[in-house]
């Protein structure tokens, strides 16, 4: 690392100067009659690069539960908890935390779903995800996560950048920013979002103080898939041709005159755009998938939603994209959670589950990680009346699962005491979940450093350790 | 400080338990010095001397660094020397980042100061003083040195600039061409290029001063402050919304425009500080005053359900503290939120003394319980006398239309007895409700629409941001005079509905209901609802503008109904079917999760009362609000009534509309709170308290015994001229402007892990003229732009490519990439579009659909500005932080949510599609092509020379023959192409002008040429 810490600084240099560009060698193959050529060359802030140690996993699908679904209702079995329904919650309990909107004392409140082992493992999964209970030997669940903050937006952040407040670069960024990209003619860092964007807005793929270069794109449901990608009225594929190459016609008579590298990068990126209107079109374009994989996402050729998401993500890390982040709003159940968890659940098991076994059947899985997640859980005691009973928002032990790429499945770590609501033994920060997650894919969470402010900035701040019980 | 104590005191015991060796004599030299050598001085030696501690010199060893004392002697437990080495507080430990010393090593340590520390005078240096680091050293001004050639400095930073290549064996590059210089001062200093005449008009100006005279031109132009604003929003972190999930609209732009103003009259930045950091509480204050304190209410704000208020309000200090340092220190004094800064000069005590200055301002968020609001001291902004005329009349017209209304509602007094007395006896018994089956119901966005037993429809299962129902039901009534529509609701539904937007809100917003019956869409009128939103009346669901609707908070989680009349009975012998369309496209899933339809028979009157008004009348006794509502109601029956209660209304509308803006200040409490370090920067975890201070390692408060220790003080301190870093810092901003990065590369950052400026003498002597010439910003940027380095060309050069391969030296100028509101500025000027008018409220540009679709409360509507507004310049965008201007986004700008000092540069695929493809974009690439098309049928002049002109209007230099060959080339080929497709031709530009409408199309695709260039983008 520490030769690429010399590098960074040259690239740190770069950035501030605007030289974000090819390099000399590209320079003079563009000078040369070699037009459009875009090998990544040393500083290129996008190429790939290699990390630390050998990667587990190459590419990321992160998938965020906006609103953070019930883990008590989904992965945690609590037959005490259960027993004790309508019960007040203990004293000590209620005055031992800060709640977002219960303000009197509860009712504890148990799971309203049956909940069973499943596979060699025998890890619990509740009956609303019987698909992905069925790769429960392929998952290793973290029951004992920990985060900082009770209102979804910051907790939103300090999930996606290691920090509750704004300016720090997401995890998407910082993965790029360390392993650069595998494909030329998609973005490295994809954003697909279904329902509403999540409180804390766009920032949850932004760069932070990182180059601009790593922030994450979004991959749009309505209008144009990637923002300004198709051509205004009138303009056919022939002619964007045509001026394209016209543009970089000029531009090039500009470099020959000037020298400028920042020319011969902009004649690029232009090549880009244009094979980007194909490229990006052709990967949405879901109707060349088989009825089978169809009916194995529940997805609709070329249609919206998460299962068609959850196709895309595996059609993303098929291209070499770097890091695919999935959002889907809506779990966010303070009342009548019942029937809200339950169809939210149902509209995603079918399609997560597909996700893993159609990139395990093509062989992706072992190089891509996937993880599902959330800011926060849900408290074991209930919001409201029993009868629309709902639950407040939970930080202090909560659940996230990932699988493939170098995790080890059909582990649970960590333990929770009989309500749900306090972790036992081994809890497991923010933090360490960055630093696992970055550990798979083959760098040291403390060499991945940015400095900024005088600061050499890290995606796990001051702290965390990979959880060494889910390496395979 | 109380925490390490208390550590220390643990490990002190256990250290004395575990060493029990027997004391010996330590030889400092021999044992202790070789200890402190190998493990100490790479941090606290004579060259680096982190946290303003050496300990290689005996003076300065015991003196000890930021944090006081070092070495006590006799006393390891109160020696920090000791206690570093064996503390187990995070961060704390010493050697920092390195494996702990060796148990024995630590004896040896411990037992040389419990014998009396004795150190040799001979050992080590005898330094007394710590070399200060350069950055808090105040600036002098600085002999011009000696250079190789007098002729070409024109002003003193040239001298500078030229010394150092010469020392580096470089010489400078030529002065750039005339066209070319015009346009980089234009975009330097207003940001957007000069006219097509313009540029004619400065290259024909053979006056020895024609340069300066435009300088001075652009300096007092006033969209010099709007150019210049951009950088200082960006510190401030100018928005318009909170930020986070309940990320509503803030009326901020006041301050947006007291800056643009301060800097077109270049108020000396001492002044502009002071006003913005503590404007309130200078004696008597201004309005403008008041409006500068804008700059600390710019903070991001949580206001989402259920979060702590206290805490909120700490964040905003915290970020304000910081955002201080960063923009008037250039110091990360951030880090020492947490703990003792690790390598400034900077120790957590004096984080939290700095804080006190700005912990006295009142909490920023109103509510209780969970429901929380963006709240806080703010003013009225006065406008013009003309304004004001006009608002003075306006209330005047408004107390007259008043005293008509009570003129007429006093002729109808007799009147309501007598109605009061049919309204007892009138009875809706004619009036009979019949439910609809419903036979058919679609949702078009995917939600699952489930027919339930009672002949309602409940919405399942997906829920869709926006969606319009189709529900189609069948009756065999034979007459039907009217409709009840009912949103009923339902366990399923969030907060049991009626809508389907939150539990906390199941609000839904309808913004159209018709009912369709044989191909003919039925009139429905008289509108009656049980309950309406204010603002949100039903009749609006019925009146075909989906901009306006029906909702119903705050009165969620029960059902709601709303009755309508049809114009004609339909009469019918056999069944007829009836298709209903909601249309609920507001956003946010705020959809009706119930629906049900009934028919009504009978006569209810046009202006019949509601059920509500006949009971009122019905009640034996009334209380005053009951009556007073039974009054309105027969009001609104007397039509002379009605017409003056509309002239009321639109008085009061107007207004309003007049109303003085508001402007977010700072304002300080009478009984100032008390401020508490934090321990390692926890919330609540409160330390020792502490009194407002300034970090000791600069200069020295203004009186040392002053009382005021408020924000005041403190501006004044800033921007006092003992400040070494505040001139320093801002002149290197400014330099980095223009020079595309500063002389400090990092600009954000002076101290010790900071960059060492490349011209330290042109630094200092830059910073000591700004503060002379009193604080004038102008004067530092015609000094910048009137100087021979400033006018060098910008044309790589073989023997630099390897003497100065990032352009250290200035041997010739930077190329640099335009920000994301100059390219747009630079776009609508050379469009012909731009409009310069200034101030007020934010612009609205186009954007694609969906970009504001984030979660949380009463989000604002992106309505696009029509006509010039939204052809006016980019400061004036409206900022929203959880979705900022995209076509800003893909050019690097921030999202606003905290202090951002210098913007990355990057160059990417997402901003040639947005150049090419925006629809911002290409409107300003039409409104191009057509005034070239109009300007080439209007003069007889040769397409070489359109193409010539074009390209001039463009970038504003000649094009070569070459380049003009390639444009040429375009445009005959694709009227050629054009003229073959008349189908795409016509796609391309419409119906505009048939006879050359070909040529039109070519001249598109030239402007999106030219407008697409690296050099169209690029300050040159």
């Amino acid at each position: 690392m520490t030769k690429d810490l010399n590098l960074e600084l040259t690239r740190r240099e770069l950035f501030r100067t605007g030289g974000m560009g090819l390099g000399a060698s590209a320079l003079m193959s563009l000078l040369g009659n070699d037009v459009g050529a875009t090998e990544p060359s040393f500083d290129n802030p996008l190429r790939a690069r290699h990390s630390d140690y050998p990667a587990r996993a190459k590419s990321v699908i992160y998938i965020h539960m906006i609103g953070a679904p019930s883990q008590l209702d989904l992965y945690v079995d609590k037959p005490k908890l259960r027993e004790m329904t309508g019960e007040l919650c203990p004293e000590e309990l209620f005055n031992s935390q800060q709640f977002a909107f219960i303000r009197s004392r509860p009712k504890m409140y148990g799971s309203q779903f049956k909940f069973r082992q499943f596979g060699e493992s025998g890890q619990t999964f509740s009956e609303l995800i019987p698909e992905i209970g069925a790769l429960a030997d392929d998952i290793a669940v973290i029951e004992t996560m920990h985060g900082e903050q009770i209102n979804h937006s910051p907790a939103q952040l300090f999930m996606q950048t290691g920090f509750g407040r704004f300016g720090r670069p997401s995890m998407g960024s910082w993965v790029t920013y360390g392993l650069g990209s595998e494909n030329e003619n998609l973005p490295s860092f994809v954003v697909m979002v279904t329902g509403s964007v999540g409180g804390a807005g766009n920032s949850m793929w932004g760069s932070g103080f990182l180059p601009t270069i790593y922030q994450g794109v979004e991959f749009r449901a309505s209008g144009d898939p990637v923002l300004f990608l198709s051509n205004p009225r009138g303009v056919k594929k022939a002619d964007r041709r045509k001026i394209v190459d016209t543009i970089n016609q000029l531009n090039r008579e500009q470099l020959l005159d000037l020298g400028d590298p920042e020319i011969a990068t902009r004649i690029g990126q232009y090549e880009m755009a244009y094979k980007m209107q194909s490229s990006v079109p052709d990967l949405m374009d879901t109707s060349g998938e088989t009825e089978d994989t169809h009916a194995l996402y529940g997805s609709k050729p070329n249609a919206t939603g998460f299962a068609n998401n959850c196709l895309l993500a595996r059609r993303l890390v098929e291209r070499g994209v770097r890091f695919v982040q999935l959002f889907d709003q809506g779990w966010d159940h303070h009342s009548n959670i019942e029937k809200s968890i339950q169809n939210k659940a149902k509209s995603v098991d079918q399609p997560i589950a597909a996700l893993l076994k159609d990139l395990k059947q093509r062989g992706l899985l072992d190089d891509t990680l996937v993880i599902c997640g959330s800011e926060f859980g849900r408290t074991p005691m209930v919001q409201g009346a029993l009868s629309s009973a709902g639950r407040d928002h939970h930080k202090d032990c909560f659940s996230i699962w990932m699988a493939g790429g170098g995790v080890r499945g059909g582990v649970r770590v960590g333990e929770s005491d009989d309500l749900g609501f306090s972790i036992t033994k081994d809890p497991v920060s923010v933090h360490d979940f960055h630093a696992t997650v970055l550990h798979l894919l083959g760098m040291d969470h403390t060499a991945l450093t940015y400095k900024y402010q005088g600061r050499q900035f890290r995606l796990t701040d001051v702290a965390g350790e990979p959880v060494q019980q889910i390496l395979s | 400080m109380i925490r390490r104590t208390s550590i220390y005191t643990a490990l002190v015991s256990l250290a004395l338990v575990s060493t029990q060796a027997i004391a010996q004599q330590i030889d400092f030299e021999k044992q202790v010095w070789p200890i402190l050598q190998s493990n100490c001085f790479d941090c606290h030696g004579e060259a680096i001397h982190e946290g303003n501690l050496r300990l290689d010199a005996k003076t300065l060893a015991f003196r000890g660094g930021i944090t006081g004392i070092g070495i006590v002697s006799g006393k390891p437990d109160q020696s920090p020397l000791y206690l570093r080495l064996v503390t187990a507080a995070e961060g704390e430990r010493m050697p920092a980042e390195r494996e702990a010393l060796a148990e024995d090593q630590i004896d040896v340590i411990r037992q040389w100061i419990e014998q009396g520390a004795k150190w040799p005078d001979s050992v080590g240096s005898d330094a007394t003083e710590i070399s200060r680091h350069w950055a808090y050293v105040s600036p002098s001004r600085p002999e011009l040195p000696m250079v190789s050639d007098f002729q070409w400095p024109l002003n003193p930073l040239d001298y500078f600039i030229l010394q150092k290549l010469d020392s580096k064996g470089i010489s400078p590059s030529s002065r750039i061409d005339q066209r070319r210089l015009v346009r980089r001062v234009y975009l330097d200093l207003v940001g957007y290029p000069p006219t097509y005449e313009q540029v004619e008009h400065f290259v024909n100006d053979s006056s020895p001063d024609a340069y300066q005279k435009l300088v001075e031109g652009l300096l007092a132009s006033p969209q010099y402050g709007v150019r210049w604003a951009r950088p200082w929003l960006d510190l401030a972190r100018y928005a318009d919304s909170n930020g986070y999930q309940a990320d509503q609209y803030r009326n901020v732009w006041p301050f947006r425009d007291w800056v643009i103003n301060a800097l077109n009259n270049d108020m000396p930045f001492d002044q502009f500080t002071i006003e913005q950091i503590a404007g309130d509480l200078l004696d008597e204050p201004t309005q403008s005053q008041q409006i500068a304190t804008g700059f600390h209410r710019l903070t991001t704000l949580n206001v989402e359900g259920g979060t702590d208020p206290e805490l909120s309000r700490l964040n905003q200090v915290i970020d304000r503290v910081n955002t201080t340092a960063t923009v008037w220190l250039g110091s990360t004094i951030e880090c020492s939120q947490c703990h003792n800064h690790k390598y400034d000069p900077f120790s957590q005590k004096e984080y939290y003394e700095l804080l006190a200055y700005f912990n006295n301002t009142p909490i920023e968020v109103s509510g209780k319980s969970s429901a929380f609001n963006f709240y806080g001291p703010t003013i009225n902004v006065n406008r013009s006398l003309k304004e004001r005329r006009k608002y003075i009349a306006a209330e005047e017209k408004k107390q007259s239309v008043q005293k008509d209304l009570e003129k007429v509602t006093a002729q109808f007094d007799e009147g309501y007895g007598q109605w009061l007395q049919e309204m007892k006896t009138q009875s809706t018994e004619s009036q009979e409700w019949h439910i609809l089956r419903a036979t058919n119901a679609v949702s078009t966005n995917g939600a699952t629409l489930k027919i339930l037993e009672d002949h309602s429809v409940l919405s399942t299962g997906e829920n869709p941001d926006k969606d319009v129902y189709e529900i189609e039901f069948t009756s065999d009534l034979p007459e039907i005079t009217g409709f009840k529509l009912e949103a009923l609701t339902h366990d399923e539904l969030p907060g049991k509905g009626p809508g389907r937007f939150t539990a906390e809100r199941p609000n839904f917003v309808l913004q159209e209901f018709t009912l369709h019956h044989g191909g003919n869409v039925l009139k429905l009128s008289d509108a009656l609802a049980d309950f309406s939103q204010t603002n949100f009346e039903v009749s609006k669901a019925i009146d075909g503008d989906e901009s306006t609707a029906w909702a119903i908070a705050p009165q969620f989680s029960k059902p709601h109904s709303a009755e309508f009349l049809i114009q004609e009975a339909i009469e019918s012998d056999s069944p007829i079917t009836l298709k209903a369309r909601l249309v609920m496209n507001y956003g946010g899933s705020r959809v009706i999760g119930r629906v049900r339809l009934s028919a009504m028979t009978g006569q209810r009157k046009s202006n019949a009362p509601s059920k509500r008004i006949l009971d009122l009348a019905a009640k034996l006794e009334r209380n005053a609000k009951e009556e007073q509502e039974l009054h309105n109601a027969f009001l609104k029956l007397q039509p002379e009534y009605v017409q003056a209660q509309k002239a009321v209304t639109d008085a009061e509308k107007a207004l309003l509309a007049l109303q003085a803006p508001t402007a977010l200040v700072m304002s300080e409490m009478e009984k100032p709170r008390e401020t508490y370090l934090l321990i390692r920067g926890e919330y609540k975890n409160n330390g020792d308290r502490v009194l407002a201070s300034t970090p000791s390692i600069l200069h020295a408060q203004l009186e040392e015994d002053s009382e005021q220790r408020d924000r005041l003080e403190l501006a004044r301190w800033l921007v006092s001229p003992e400040n070494p870093l505040v001139a320093r810092v801002t002149v290197n901003r400014w330099w980095a402007e223009f020079f595309g990065k500063g002389m400090v590369v990092t600009e954000e950052d002076f101290g010790s892990q900071g960059d060492l400026p490349t011209h330290p003498e042109l630094l200092d002597w830059l910073a000591v003229e700004f503060m002379e010439q009193g604080w004038s910003m102008k004067h530092i940027h015609r000094l910048i732009v009137n100087s021979a380095t400033y006018q060098q060309n910008s044309k790589a050069r073989p023997d630099l490519q390897e003497l100065d391969p990032t352009n250290r030296w200035l041997a010739r100028m930077p190329r640099m990439r335009m920000s994301a509101e100059g390219i747009r500025d630079t776009m609508l000027q050379i469009s012909g579009l731009l409009e310069l008018q200034m101030g007020g409220e934010p612009i609205y540009p186009p954007q694609p659909a969906g970009i504001w679709r984030h979660v949380g409360r009463n989000a604002p509507k992106y309505n696009t500005s029509q006509q010039t507004d939204r052809y006016r310049r980019g400061v004036y965008v409206i900022w929203r932080r959880s979705a900022p201007y995209p076509a800003f986004t893909n050019f690097d700008a921030p999202d606003r949510t905290s202090c951002v000092v210098s913007r990355s540069r990057t160059n990417t695929p997402l901003q040639a599609l947005t150049l090419l493809n925006d629809p911002m974009y290409w409107e300003m690439t039409q409104a191009l092509g057509q005034h070239l098309h109009q300007r080439q049928r209007d003069g007889a002049v040769s397409l070489r020379e359109m193409v010539s002109y074009a390209f001039m209007r463009t970038v504003s230099r000649k094009p070569s023959e070459r380049e003009v060959d390639i444009l040429s080339n375009l445009y005959i080929e694709t009227v050629a192409q054009l003229s073959d497709r008349p189908a795409d031709l016509m796609e391309l530009v419409g119906q505009k002008d048939k006879s050359a409408s070909a040529e039109l199309g070519a001249w598109y695709y030239l402007a999106n040429v030219l407008l697409n260039l690296d050099e169209t983008i690029t300050r040159n």
